[in-house]
């Protein structure tokens, strides 16, 4: 049996781990969502959009799932969010419809260019979203009694900006890491000094933004300056850095190009990691926690039991649809049956 | 508008739109599911046929269901935060076992309905549409569920901080309104399909005028439609009367809304259905009203003179105005009259059918019975957004029934001109999607069907 005050740390960590799964499934999508807004030809963007492959529309679902989670076991941080957050949330979800719908009709045929264009700008809104949501998070929210309590603007600072320019290349890196692994990408001058500016900017502003964080307000500052958790973040902020120079060595070298994308994914593994605990166990800065924010206890182990066996089982559908359709993005997209 | 009534239209609007289509998939579905297994069964090509034809048209409804599906559950945070907060842990909980139980279900065995039909035997793939037609009624059902809890809230209490806290949990899943409403709108969105399948076929039967073997495809769909609306109409007009029996036993105030039923009869006289009323907006009556006598009192008691509560036996605060009586009124005529509309086409489908009327040769001699087919695609669906807004609207001033106002679940602090600049992009975006969603329908249909034979299973690679 498990005990009560231990389900909202466990959901935590579910939730957390579903947005993890979200970013590095859906991540490579959004990367190439972006760069198919180079401009190029078209037969070139539609090679590059269906790298996207028959499984996309699975690896959404991993955000909405998450956000079922985040509405169920923490309604206040659901809604707070959501509220102090309306402009950017509205635009996830504005550039989530555009980027379903477009890649659906991009298929179809007709009028190409101007779904592609739309996809792009899907992708674009959806990547912005995100890194003003994540930036506005982190940089504080007010609270009083369970309701936000701030203005609908409250989110921008330089710090979001920040982390909207770190969030957007390090899509980018991963888009063009996805496109080097799954087809045989053009590989030209451009792509590696490209990938490397990328690498550059993203790595610029996402430390530029780490010392914009509020300093007083929360525990952040405290985890990072004292052991043990000092040490263990320093430790990962290592790893970062020699991971992110494996990843220079190889773009620069042009060797080893099938590993840029796993380390993408360390990098985006450990950052993620270190951000948690920074905050822990805050879910929004710098009043409220999970333990204030949970639901009651009957809630959190009825969803235990009534979804958590079923997570496996949709990463079995996960796997099972990779499995079909594994040799799926390297034969010639263009030219595969597509049902119908 | 002040962010409240922003709010309410947008919720109004998105929830318009959305469920047109999930409504489809679980038509589409349904008879793609039939098609799949009677081919799969009998052997014969032309069920085949059918199935890859209304796939092409299932994909696009899945494809723009899922897009507008995301702010629905979005703006439960963004404009309604309160009710987010003091809920969710009913609520939000029950919206995530949909994601997480249905939804992925669903997104997953498409891939392999879509794409799989080389890559899996012919028994897996039934499979896989099957589980992608159940996921879409899983789905729904929790969508249901969590709706019915707010017009029934059983199961909860509030806490001392206006936190939902579910007692049980059986109580709060199926709440007296569930099933029945669970069957009323299943029920609703086949039969809505029906009609529209049917309505396209009719329009295909008359922009091919001469390929005789598509006309033939299309009116075989034609009748397999009527063969299932037999069925459906009839079940229909059965689980209305039950969801009208749950509602006057449960929420009283709706069924005076929906009637504008403003006195209670005490008087052991029958209150009447009226066919047409206009309300006093400043006094409690109708200022015009005709209408078929005892008709509400023998559809809601099972008795030409029992008695009906009237609007003004309700506390002024506690039910709805006068305008959203209104609206109730006339969604409910909608929705009643619609249905029966639905029932005679489904008959003169039928009779057509038998007179022998419905092949390629004979159907130009009926010009007229083919373009009301086309003029009723849009009618089942009409009927169950009428429905819908009488449940919701009916439902006022309440968000969950006796329990949190509407006027109290709206996000604090957020600024009108924001909120009405983001509603327009969602108008506009929805407008725009659903002119190509029929664009594309149009187009699919002018390309006709294919008449290839199905494609072996053998694994291997793929022939390109």
């Amino acid at each position: 049996m498990i005990e009560d005050s231990a389900l909202p740390v466990i959901w935590f960590f579910i939730i957390t781990g579903e947005l993890a799964l979200y970013a590095l499934l859906d991540g490579a999508n959004l990367g190439i969502g972006l760069l198919s807004m180079l401009p190029q030809p078209e037969d070139r963007r539609e090679l590059m959009l269906h790298t996207l492959g028959p499984i996309w529309n699975a690896n959404e679902t991993w955000l909405l799932v998450a956000a079922g989670s985040l509405f169920g076991a923490f309604p206040a941080v659901y809604a707070i969010m959501l509220n102090a957050l309306y402009v950017p949330g509205m635009a996830i979800v504005i550039g989530l419809i555009l980027r379903a719908v477009s890649f659906e009709f991009y298929d179809y045929g007709e009028g190409k260019r101007l779904w592609g264009d739309a996809f792009g700008a899907g992708s674009l809104l959806t990547v912005l979203g995100q890194g003003a949501l994540f930036g506005g998070l982190l940089s504080g929210i007010r609270v009083e009694g369970q309701q936000f309590a701030g203005g609908p603007f409250d989110w921008i600072s330089p710090m979001t900006l920040l982390v909207m320019v770190g969030v957007f290349f390090s899509y980018v890196i991963v888009g063009y890491a996805n496109l080097l692994r799954k087809t045989g990408y053009e590989i030209a001058g451009e792509t590696f000094s490209r990938i490397l500016g990328a690498g550059v900017i993203a790595a610029l502003a996402l430390a530029g933004a780490s010392f914009l964080l509020p300093r007083e307000e929360y525990s952040f500052l405290v985890r990072w300056t004292t052991p043990p958790t000092s040490t263990i973040l320093m430790t990962i902020v290592a790893f970062i850095v020699a991971a992110f120079a494996l990843l220079i060595w190889a773009v620069a070298t042009r060797r080893h190009v099938g590993r840029i994308y796993p380390l993408c994914l360390a990098i985006f593994g450990m950052a993620f990691a270190s951000v948690l605990l920074g905050v822990y166990p805050l879910m929004i800065p710098p009043s409220l926690s999970l333990f204030d924010a949970a639901s009651p206890s009957n809630t959190l182990r009825f969803m235990l039991y009534g979804i958590g066996p079923l997570l496996p089982i949709v990463l079995t559908y996960n796997w099972y649809l990779a499995h079909v359709f594994r040799a799926e993005s390297k034969v010639d997209a263009r030219t595969r049956a597509r049902g119908y | 508008m002040d962010v409240l009534t922003l709010s309410r239209v947008q919720f109004a609007v998105t929830a318009i739109f959305h469920i047109i289509f999930p409504m489809m998939s679980i038509g589409i579905g349904f008879y793609l599911f039939v098609m799949e297994a009677l081919w799969l069964w009998t052997k014969r090509e032309a069920f085949y046929h059918q199935l890859r034809f209304w796939l092409r048209i299932f994909i696009l409804t899945f494809a723009v269901g899922v897009a507008s599906g995301i702010p629905m559950a979005f703006q439960f945070g963004t404009n309604w935060a309160r009710f987010a907060t003091s809920t969710g842990s009913f609520f939000g909980n029950i919206l995530g076992l949909e994601t997480t139980v249905a939804f992925t279900l669903e997104a997953s065995f498409l891939g392999i309905l879509i794409f799989g039909w080389r890559r899996v035997s012919r028994g897996m793939h039934l499979v896989a549409t099957g589980l992608v037609v159940f996921g879409a009624s899983l789905s729904a059902f929790w969508i249901i569920s969590a709706n019915s809890w707010m017009q029934i809230p059983h199961g909860v209490h509030m806490d001392a901080a206006g936190r939902v806290v579910v007692d049980d949990y059986a109580a709060a899943i199926f709440n007296p309104d569930t099933g029945i409403t669970y069957a009323h709108v299943m029920v609703s969105a086949i039969e809505a399909t029906l009609f529209l399948i049917a309505g396209i076929s009719a329009w295909a039967v008359m922009h091919h005028r001469t390929e005789q073997r598509t006309r033939a495809f299309f009116l075989q769909s034609m009748k397999y439609v009527l063969a299932m609306a037999i069925v459906v109409t009839n079940l229909q007009f059965a689980l209305g009367d039950l969801s009208g029996q749950a509602i006057a036993k449960h929420q009283p105030e709706k069924i005076a809304a929906m009637e504008l039923h403003w006195e209670t009869n005490t008087d052991g006289k029958g209150v009447p259905l009226f066919l047409f009323a206009w309300p006093s907006f400043t006094e409690s009556r109708n200022v015009v009203q005709f209408g078929i006598p005892n008709l509400v009192s023998l559809i809601v008691t099972h008795s030409r003179h029992g008695e009906v509560q009237g609007i003004t036996s309700f506390p002024e605060n506690d039910r709805p105005t006068v305008r959203e009586s209104a609206l109730a009124f006339v969604a409910f005529r909608t929705m009643a009259i619609l249905a029966v509309v639905m029932f005679f086409q489904m008959v003169a489908g039928c009779y057509y059918w038998a007179r022998g009327r419905l092949t390629p040769e004979r159907i130009d001699a009926h010009p007229r019975f083919l373009r009301i087919w086309v003029w009723t695609i849009p009618i089942g669906f009409l009927a169950a957004e009428g429905g819908w807004i009488v449940r919701e609207v009916g439902r006022q001033p309440w968000v969950v029934y006796k329990v949190m106002r509407t006027a109290d679940a709206v996000s604090p602090n957020l600024n009108t001109a924001t909120v009405a600049i983001i509603l327009l992009a969602i108008v506009a975006l929805y407008t725009a999607l659903f002119w190509v969603f029929v664009r594309f329908v149009r187009k699919t249909v002018i390309e006709g069907p294919s008449f290839a034979s199905p494609p072996s299973t053998q694994a291997g690679p793929v022939p390109t």
